[in-house]
């Protein structure tokens, strides 16, 4: 393989920071979960990168156990969020205030 | 200075072991100060009988020990009894140690013995006081203290003499402290008094800093090897400071007369036999480090000296009958400093016990006098007294014809003395202004005598005006035996005193001048010249002294204020002190620390308020405070790296 | 030019720019799909890294299970709609674009300073897939992994039965513009949901 190995996990950082955007800026809890999956995808790649640099299999080894864990992270996350919607009929995080001075 | 070639008795010598006992000499007042204290309510008159017992007894011990001292050899005479060790502290030592030499044997003697006599003229005269026996507990407090003060062997245990001597000095003159002016006064006593005690308190560490140690024999011994001139001097004028302070010289001389608003005991014991009496003591055994300065005695001269005058002529302005007393301590004391400051020493504590003895005997004479005046004390309104009261009044005589100096009574050896040694070394000036203070004593003592026992009553309460109680004359007439007989001790300036002093303060300064009988004519002159001038203007009748006051003004009422020191120091010292505390309190405090801690606690207040702010409640406001943070720490690791 | 470039060239700018996508599409919907073209995107990556089982897991499970699931609960409650793009907060918007920037330039400078540009993937991982990719992760997995392998399926038990609790129905229902009275401004005291029992039994 002719491509350089910094150039994955450079474009695994573009995503990153593009995952943090959407946490910061959207305001419908669904999609910052969304981002947070994506930042998720970016250190996923990132990992089997720095694996196939170094020969190893334990990065693909650690991708394969973050995913399963954001699998089951979604799970209880969306059941959160349908339970949040069931009281207050909204998913604006905005709404969500109540912890402040 | 022959001190050091005594050597001291041990404890084991004395075939009888009687010296041991020199504890008990301030012990026993120390008891009766506890039992009286705490169970004085209980105990009712039987306080007072108790504390005079106590004193009397300490009188006898005190007698027995001077009396084993003085069995041995002049060399021989010095014993120190160690009680305890006091401070240790590295290689600084400092042990309860008493001393018994002659300059403390006669001046235990002096305390003990006047002092029972007044502690027994206080049973008939504060009966019926409403705190009976808190009195006589600080009055054998006092005796404690002040025995502590000349029985010391070291500095240490004189310096706590000193000061608790104060202390009971404050709490006797404020004894009637309802009256906010007796409270008043003490306080002035205490904190004048406080000026000189600081200064001595310097002059102790400096001691210590020299000669690693208080101890008299130490420091007396190896003075001459420690200290430069200079050095002596220091401590010399620190330890006089001290001294000025206690014996009321100028400038700290504004605390005595007020010292009045006390109990008339009080006055006799404290201010006029014993305490006062303390700064001369200090001088007198501190003399081997006072010659080592160029500077210093000739301080303690010029201090008695113009002491002596300021205050003998603020004495012929008072109206109140102890005020004139007062002035007239003051003036005395000054007279003492004179001695010392020539080296007199002995003259000087002959003086101090034939003072003790006449001082006192008119301070509780007066008190009989106010007594029986009903508590009046201004001078103007009495006259003819001896009729009605005479025993007071011919024991008074004897005393003022005492201080004046007539021959053959105590004071006009005393002061002769002292005169004759000024003569003698030279000091023609200081004669002459001696004999104008002799001349003026007398003139304000006459005037006393005269105006309060002779003439025509001039008021009511003098004309009804009864004898004290025996428990009030007695020790009238002990103590005016004293006082006539007393020049028996020391008929010359090499007499028995003199001679009895010797090993510890040197021998008495010789010289050439005019003959002594000479001086002691002009001596007795001068005396008799007063007396009968006073005579002639305040009881003969033939001047119309108020008339002839009014003419003199302003110059009465300059001596009845006591030459305006008060009013000078109420100017230029109170009036700014007073004006600082109230900046400090109201200013500084008030506003500015108190500020400062209110501002701080408003600033955290303030602070929090902006702080909690950042609590908006929205999440994606702290998810941009978690990057925010997160780049800045990769930033400073990148920076880093 | 070699084929691994070229595929890489090509998926690289399609998964940035599907993942912009997701950021501004308005509708949730919308933004599910592109995310998972980025996941496509991804997955290709891994099989440019020589990781075909990856790719393979990506797609099932990434792509396949959890974009659905997204997708079924953004239909579910209906909230495809999309918010509103207006910006309440102040400063939010420039803030974390410019913090997202210097975060890339710091990942730039960091891998630059780190691997450097220029380092290519060395040979011989041929080696390490001995016997095909699966089978050398299972054996890796199996061997050395064993103890967070379990304790990850027992995670997955214990996700399994929260959502089924959590998902339950509730009780009581407030709307979002009840909450948004009693937050009026003369009663502002912050907590206003305590009228609702956490602990109520469900139905």
């Amino acid at each position: 393989m002719r491509t350089p190995i910094a150039y994955f996990v450079f474009l695994s950082g573009i995503l990153f920071a593009l995952g943090t955007v959407g946490v910061l800026l959207r305001k419908n809890a669904l999609l910052i979960f969304m981002s947070v999956e994506l930042q998720l995808n970016a250190v996923n790649l990132s990992l089997v990168a720095f694996s196939r640099m170094h020969n190893e299999l334990d990065g693909q080894i650690l991708a394969f156990f973050s995913m399963v864990v954001a699998a089951a992270e979604v799970v209880v996350g969306l059941a959160i969020i349908v339970s949040i919607y069931r009281r207050r009929q909204s998913v604006n995080v905005d709404d969500v205030r109540e912890l402040r001075w | 200075m022959v001190v050091a070639e005594l050597a001291p008795l041990t404890d084991a010598h004395a075939s009888t072991g009687q010296l041991s006992l020199l504890w008990l000499v301030p012990a026993l007042p120390l008891l009766g100060a506890f039992v009286n204290l705490f169970a004085g309510r209980r105990l009712g008159r039987a306080a007072g009988w108790l504390a005079t017992a106590l004193v009397a007894g300490a009188f006898a011990i005190a007698a027995v020990c001077v009396l084993e001292l003085v069995a041995v050899p002049a060399e021989e005479r010095l014993y120190v009894q160690h009680l305890f060790d006091w401070i240790t502290v590295g290689s600084f030592q400092v042990g309860a140690d008493l001393r018994l030499d002659a300059l403390s044997a006669t001046m235990i003697l002096v305390v003990t013995g006047v002092g029972s006599l007044i502690h027994l003229y206080s049973v008939g005269y504060m009966d019926g006081d409403a705190r009976y026996g808190r009195y006589f507990a600080y009055l054998n407090l006092f005796v404690f203290f002040m025995l502590m003060l000349v029985l010391g062997a070291n500095y240490l245990v004189l310096y706590l003499g000193w000061e608790g001597v104060g202390l009971c000095s404050y709490l006797l003159i404020g004894f009637w402290y309802e009256k906010t002016e007796n409270a008043n006064a003490a306080k002035k006593a205490f904190v004048t008094t406080r000026i000189g005690d600081t200064a001595m308190m310097i002059g102790l560490a400096f001691i210590v800093w020299r000669f690693g140690t208080l101890d008299f024999e130490t420091v007396f011994g190896a003075a001459g090897a420690t200290l430069t001139e200079a050095a002596a001097t220091g401590i010399a004028l620190l330890l006089f400071g001290g001294a000025i302070g206690k014996s009321a010289q100028i400038p700290l001389q504004v605390w005595l007369p007020d010292a009045m608003a006390g109990p008339t005991p009080v006055s006799a014991l404290i201010h006029a036999a014993t305490m006062v009496t303390a700064g001369v003591y200090l001088v007198v055994r501190s003399a081997p480090i006072f010659e080592l300065s160029d500077v210093a005695l000739p301080v303690v001269l010029v201090i008695g000296l113009v002491t002596m005058l300021v205050a003998g002529t603020a004495a012929l302005g008072q109206t109140d009958i102890k005020r004139v007393l007062a002035y007239s301590t003051v003036s005395q004391l000054g007279y003492m400093f004179m001695a010392a400051g020539m080296k007199a020493y002995a003259a000087a504590m002959f003086m101090l016990v034939a003072h003790a003895f006449y001082k006192a005997l008119m301070f509780l004479g007066s008190g009989s006098v106010i007594h029986g005046m009903h508590e009046e004390q201004d001078m103007r309104r009495m006259g003819g007294l001896r009729r009605k009261m005479p025993v007071t009044g011919w024991t008074f005589v004897v005393g003022a014809f005492a201080l004046a100096g007539v021959p053959p009574l105590a004071g006009f050896f005393a002061k002769d003395q002292i005169l004759e040694i000024a003569n003698h070394t030279g000091r023609q000036a200081v004669w002459v202004l001696g004999a104008l203070g002799a001349l003026i004593s007398a003139l304000y003592i006459g005037r006393l005598v005269f105006l309060t026992f002779f003439g025509a009553p001039r008021s009511d309460e003098a004309d009804h005006a009864h004898e004290s109680s025996g428990l009030m004359t007695i020790p009238l007439l002990v103590l005016a035996v004293g006082a006539a007989a007393a020049g028996l001790l020391n008929l010359t300036p090499e007499g028995r005193i003199a001679h009895f002093l010797e090993p510890v303060v040197g021998e008495v300064p010789h010289g050439e001048g005019l003959a002594v009988w000479v001086l002691g004519t002009i001596g007795g002159t001068v005396a008799i010249l007063g007396l009968v001038l006073a005579w002639l203007v305040y009881a003969s009748g033939r001047v119309d002294w108020a008339a002839f006051g009014e003419r003199l003004e302003p110059l009465p009422r300059t001596l009845l204020h006591g030459w305006y020191w008060d009013e000078a120091y109420s100017r230029l010292l109170v009036a700014p002190g007073k004006a600082a505390a109230r900046i400090t309190a109201f200013v500084v405090d008030a506003r500015w620390v108190d500020g400062l801690v209110n501002g701080v606690g408003g600033g955290v207040d303030r602070l929090a308020r902006a702080g909690r702010l950042l609590q908006t409640g929205f999440v994606r406001s702290y998810a941009l405070a978690f990057l925010l943070g997160a780049v800045a720490l990769l930033a400073w690791i990148g920076v880093r790296l | 030019m070699p084929l691994d470039n070229v595929v890489f060239w090509v998926f690289a700018p399609i998964s940035i720019a599907s993942a912009i996508g997701m950021l501004v599409m308005r509708n949730a919907v919308h933004a599910a799909l592109f995310l998972v073209v980025n996941l496509f995107c991804v997955a290709v990556m891994y099989l440019l890294l020589d990781a075909p089982f990856l790719f393979a897991v990506q797609i099932i499970v990434y792509a396949g299970a959890i974009m659905v699931l997204f997708l079924f609960v953004i239909m579910l409650l209906g909230v495809d709609r999309g918010d509103d793009l207006r910006e309440r907060l102040l400063a939010q918007r420039p803030l974390a674009i410019l913090l997202a920037i210097a975060f890339i330039a710091e990942i730039f400078v960091a891998v630059r300073a780190g691997i450097g540009f220029a380092t290519k993937a060395p040979d011989g991982f041929d080696a390490v897939n001995e016997g095909g990719n699966a089978r050398a992760l299972a054996e890796v997995l199996f061997r050395d992994y064993f103890l967070p392998f379990e304790i990850t399926s027992i995670l997955l038990i214990i996700a399994a039965i929260a959502a089924m609790v959590l998902a339950q129905r509730r009780a009581r229902v407030i709307t979002q513009a009840e909450l948004e009275q009693r937050r009026s401004p003369s009663t502002d005291r912050g907590s206003a949901v305590d009228d609702v029992d956490v602990a109520e039994v469900p139905r």
